[in-house]
């Protein structure tokens, strides 16, 4: 006997927990926006209580500049080198070598010391503040402050959010000098371009708004790693495992945040 | 005096207090006592303002702290000390900047004598020089110690004890139970203990609150604990003295 079998929706539309699990999706992530910018607001309107906590501020300053150049040192150059070796590579032979440090110097500033800098940073600098305040968190140590009268957020997050945006365009600036010096390096002693035409290359194409891009990009991206790490950390739920979970999130997010800005801040300012 | 009045908090759909009311007067310590994961913790918690009950008032001195601004709760908190279960110590300080960070924000004070009032402290929990070390070094028992010494160097006039013998040896929780008593005997602190170490609770109890499902089935001393009828405030009672239920050793 044959059996009339009606075509099927998919799975998932036929189960109501799946509209149910999309619904609760959106408005969990209605309620993060809104707990973000309450905690930028909370920032902006307190930012003489921070003033106070100045001492956080420069440790901060530290952490986020100091301890992170040696990776600056060493994805700046390797950027640097490989777009010098890749464009010397890529030019026919009759176009003149001077070209080779146009290329390094425009990539180098407008794109890639600034993106690459901030993913590497997004990585180290995201993760570890995540992880910081998360643990301070599951540990009682955040509601310790505020027990003793202090105010957290101004002591905790406003000097990581104030300390990323001058110190990533510092970085920065600091990584494309040595991105420069890579791309010289990796011109002269592997791909056989003369040195005085690499850097003519470089002076004549040199254009100071481009240097300025890159600071704008890298201020930007300073504020956005910290200010969602800052988040993350300091609304952590779950204990130890859900330190785990923010700080992963932490780095994806401000990631995929940074490379959507990145096209966004090309399209509006170039 | 703290006065609690008729407290309920929901975490999402699960509700933790239904109903909890009782005072602490001046002077004395009262010690809630109550199940593990009865919401203890939390009702310290709402008591300095880090949390908010959904409704109910508690009243520090006549005024009630649901209603207060953020500022108002900052200064009320430089009247309180509060001793945390794991002690919150911040593990990138040394024990000597934990006690101090807590002085710093309520006043100005010369290098020389916040040392002097860290020592201070340090002596009455019994851990003289231990200024230098790292939370990391301590035991369970010392950061407990520790946590206490940086609740009370700002001489507080509430404490508030979050489970202060867990976990530790019974000498050890002796010395805080001691503690607690010279805090209150010597200093006049008035203090409020959260516990389900019943034993500790009628070492340092003058008066108790009984929690039992979300709502104070008791408060007195104990004397009118021992002579109750209350049939839940005996169960809860005694099978907490039984050896099974007590703390770890």
């Amino acid at each position: 006997m044959d059996i009339a079998v009606e075509p099927a929706a998919p799975a998932a539309f036929r189960d109501p927990s799946f509209f149910t699990h999309i619904g609760r999706k959106a408005i969990a992530a209605l309620e993060n926006l809104g707990r973000y910018v309450g905690l930028i607001w909370w920032i902006l309107r307190n930012l003489r209580n921070a003033r106070e906590y100045s001492k956080t501020f420069f440790a901060q300053m530290v952490q986020i500049g100091n301890d992170s150049i040696p990776i600056v040192i060493f994805v700046s150059t390797f950027v640097g080198m490989v777009t010098a070796v890749q464009s010397a590579h890529q030019l026919y032979s009759w176009i003149p070598k001077t070209v080779v440090g146009g290329l390094v110097i425009k990539s180098v500033l407008l794109e890639l010391t600034p993106l690459l800098t901030a993913l590497v940073l997004a990585g180290k600098v995201g993760a570890t503040i995540t992880a910081e305040l998360g643990t301070m968190r599951v540990t009682e140590q955040i509601d310790a402050l505020e027990a003793m009268g202090y105010d957290s957020i101004s002591f905790l997050v406003t000097p990581r959010i104030v300390a990323g945006i001058i110190m990533f365009p510092v970085l920065v600036v600091f990584g494309d000098l040595l991105a420069v010096c890579g791309g010289l390096f990796g011109a002269t002693v592997v791909s056989d371009v003369p040195g005085g035409a690499f850097i003519n290359g470089i002076k004549s194409s040199f254009v100071s708004w481009d240097a300025f891009f890159g600071i704008i990009k890298a201020t930007i991206f300073g504020y956005t790693i910290t200010s969602i790490a800052c988040y993350k950390g300091y609304f952590v739920e779950g204990g130890s495992a859900g330190v785990g979970k923010a700080t992963m999130a932490t780095v994806v997010l401000t990631c995929l945040t940074v490379v959507m800005l990145d096209f966004i801040l090309a399209s509006v300012l170039l | 005096m703290i006065a609690v009045q008729d407290i309920r908090k929901n975490f999402g759909d699960k509700p933790v207090h239904r109903g909890i009311s009782f005072e602490a007067r001046d002077k004395e310590t009262l010690v809630v006592l109550g199940k593990s994961g009865g919401g203890k913790s939390v009702l310290l918690k709402m008591i300095i303002g880090l949390l908010r009950p959904d409704s109910g008032s508690i009243e520090v001195d006549g005024r009630n702290v649901v209603t207060m601004s953020y500022r108002e709760l900052q200064a009320l908190r430089f009247r309180f000390g509060l001793l945390f279960q794991g002690a919150a110590l911040f593990d990138s300080l040394t024990v000597r900047e934990n006690i101090a960070l807590a002085l710093r924000q309520r006043g100005t004070y010369k290098e020389h004598d916040l040392s002097e009032i860290v020592a201070y402290a340090l002596s009455i929990v019994g851990l003289e020089g231990a200024e230098d070390l790292m939370p990391a070094s301590l035991s369970g028992g010392m950061k407990k110690r520790v946590g206490l010494a940086r609740a009370i160097a700002p001489n507080p006039r509430y404490m508030l004890y979050d489970e202060p013998t867990t976990g530790l040896d019974v000498e050890t929780a002796d010395g805080i139970n001691l503690l607690i008593n010279d805090l209150r005997s010597k200093l006049g602190v008035t203090s409020i203990v959260v516990t389900h170490d019943i034993h500790s609770a009628f070492v340092v109890g003058d008066r108790f609150a009984i929690l039992e499902g979300g709502v104070t089935i008791m408060t007195g001393t104990r004397a009118e604990i021992d002579k109750t009828r209350n049939e839940d405030v005996r169960k809860y009672i005694n099978s907490s003295l039984s050896p099974s239920r007590s703390s770890p050793p």
